[in-house]
């Protein structure tokens, strides 16, 4: 009896969000003005009916948390669905850019203005400004990498010089046999 | 007839013991669920984080190389490449026994991490290159020369792939011995939403960085919200539902904690990024040029593993798979699995899904 009212509850609550689901992509597909109460209809009449439906078959149950929780879940992946599929659209990546572009139209001479404000007050003030002290920070950024390339360098001679080294120990080494090569020739010769 | 309908109304319903057990566990996960949650909001504590002892390598301005402890039973090392920006890296040493990083230290790997760290207005003129040309290539060294190794495998996570895959397309010296791409966008025609979004006929990447300077935390935050509305959503839900379980908690505390750390993008690196890599899709394609060499992924013949997450809505598969069809490589894999951007390489189906099959294929190469 409780997994028939179960799987009936899980059935309607799918039937639901797939029609909410239909009316959201019907009106992103149309263009029209969004109706809140459209798509919400067919999610609360249904839902109403089906925990109507529970509340009077058979005893209550804890699990009906449980059940709850699975619609729950079930909404917002349908939700989910609903918006990915909406803001996967031209039109609204259309709309958000010129959100945005409207956003950076306002802000650019609003920040300009309220910079140049706060830096002469700190001119006034004899007090370092954000934009001096991030022009110092800079400074430091520049002469770490300065630090990082002779670093580098220095890595690179004393690999050098170790190479320079092992080279140096074998030309002593082919000398010395070629001295003793050079006596033993000699002793022979004479 | 009315005390009839009352009468009916009061009878109290049968429970069966197994139901009134249920109600029992029900009621006690109720108790269970207020306690912590007065703790949480009451007494927050900080989740402790990145469990994993590790040591500063190397720094160079914000930059930070850390090798982790390990047994380094197996020959060749790793450098671990994530993304630069968006989040932070302890994502990768969340908690003991949910940490990608423990797990591979774990099995013999001489792990390096390359933190990137947080930049500032000071940093807003680094670019990619920089990044690929600059920085990466001395942290690789300094990896290189520390773990005493002739080789070193690189495996690039998010953004660190293509960052990474360009430096080692670019660094033919190196001595790669493998290359790991997981969840890291190729090919930028198949990047999903964030490809549609920064489109250039809907984005104007150079007034947005002319305009801001660099992008800040919140405007990066903003941009992966929107990626999934529901999802603080269906955090809530399920911190509610799982409220009574204290592992969950402290889970989903240190989660939380990363989730909501987003970092800002220095304003060059952004402008850089969106247009040659989202906007023209340079790397795939072969056009991109880093510090004055061409960046071809063919030059990469090394063993390449690619691992795509199924459910991945900011490296979906079909942009990390194309990397197959451009490396040189005859020994390359592809491996699809379950979950998300996060999830493929954080938490617990991580655990069971991806690490072991990344650290078996990397250990029979390394």
């Amino acid at each position: 009896m409780e997994n028939n009212v179960s799987q009936q509850l899980v059935d309607m609550w799918k039937k639901q969000v797939e029609e909410g689901s239909q009316v959201w992509l019907k009106m992103m597909g149309q263009g029209q003005t969004m109706d809140p109460q459209a798509f919400w209809r067919p999610f609360m009449d249904q839902g109403m009916a089906a925990w109507a439906k529970a509340m009077t078959q058979g005893a209550p149950s804890p699990d009906l948390m449980a059940q709850w929780k699975q619609f729950v879940d079930q909404w917002i992946a349908a939700w989910s669905k609903v918006l990915e599929q909406a803001m996967g659209t031209e039109a609204f990546a259309q709309t958000m850019g010129k959100q945005l572009e409207g956003f950076l139209n306002v802000a650019s001479p609003v920040k300009k203005a309220a910079e140049q404000h706060i830096e002469a007050t700190l001119a006034g003030l004899g007090v370092p400004s954000r934009s001096q002290v991030i022009a110092l920070a800079k400074h430091v950024v520049q002469l770490e990498e300065k630090v990082d390339n002779i670093a580098d360098r220095m890595e690179s001679v004393a690999q050098l010089k170790s190479a320079l080294y092992g080279l140096e120990g074998r030309l002593d080494a082919i000398l010395k046999r070629l001295t003793e090569s050079t006596a033993t020739h000699r002793q022979e010769r004479a | 007839m009315k005390d009839e309908q009352f009468t009916m109304m009061m009878e109290m319903p049968q429970l069966s013991p197994e139901m009134l057990a249920r109600l029992k566990e029900e009621t006690q996960r109720n108790l269970l669920r207020m306690k912590h949650f007065s703790e949480m909001v009451l007494n927050p504590k900080e989740p402790a984080i990145g469990p994993t002892p590790r040591r500063e390598i190397y720094r160079t301005n914000k930059s930070r190389l850390w090798r982790y402890e390990s047994t380094r039973t197996v020959k060749t090392p790793l450098l671990f490449v994530p993304n630069l920006g968006i989040s932070r890296p302890y994502i990768f040493d969340l908690m003991h026994k949910g940490s990608f990083i423990e797990h591979m230290t774990a099995q013999g790997f001489d792990f390096y991490l390359v933190d990137w760290g947080v930049f500032g207005p000071e940093d807003n003129d680094l670019t990619v290159e920089d990044a690929v040309t600059k920085i990466l290539p001395r942290l690789a060294r300094k990896a290189l020369e520390s773990s005493g190794a002739s080789e070193m495998s690189v495996l690039g996570y998010c953004m660190g792939a293509p960052l990474s895959a360009s430096f080692v397309a670019t660094h033919p010296e190196f001595p790669l011995k493998n290359y790991i791409d997981m969840a890291g966008p190729i090919d930028f025609a198949h990047v999903g939403l964030f490809g549609l979004w920064l489109d250039p006929r809907f984005f104007d990447v150079d007034k947005y960085v002319d305009t801001l300077g660099s992008i800040p935390a919140d405007m990066v935050k903003m941009g992966f919200k929107l990626l999934k509305p529901t999802m603080d959503l269906s955090t809530s839900l399920n911190l509610w539902w799982n409220l009574w379980n204290p592992e969950y908690v402290a889970g989903f505390n240190a989660l939380n904690k990363w989730a909501n750390e987003y970092l800002p993008f220095p304003g060059e690196f952004f402008r850089q990024w969106v247009k040659e890599f989202y906007q023209q899709n340079k790397l795939i394609k072969g056009e991109l040029v880093m510090g004055g060499r061409a960046v071809r992924l063919e030059r990469i013949s090394c063993p390449v593993l690619a691992v795509g997450a199924k459910e991945d809505n900011i490296a979906p598969p079909g942009c990390v798979r194309p990397l197959m069809d451009v490396v040189r490589s005859r020994d390359k894999e592809y491996l699809e699995l379950p979950g998300g951007h996060i999830s493929l390489i954080a938490g617990r189906g991580a655990s069971v899904h991806c690490w072991p099959k990344v650290a078996s294929w990397l250990k029979a190469r390394s």
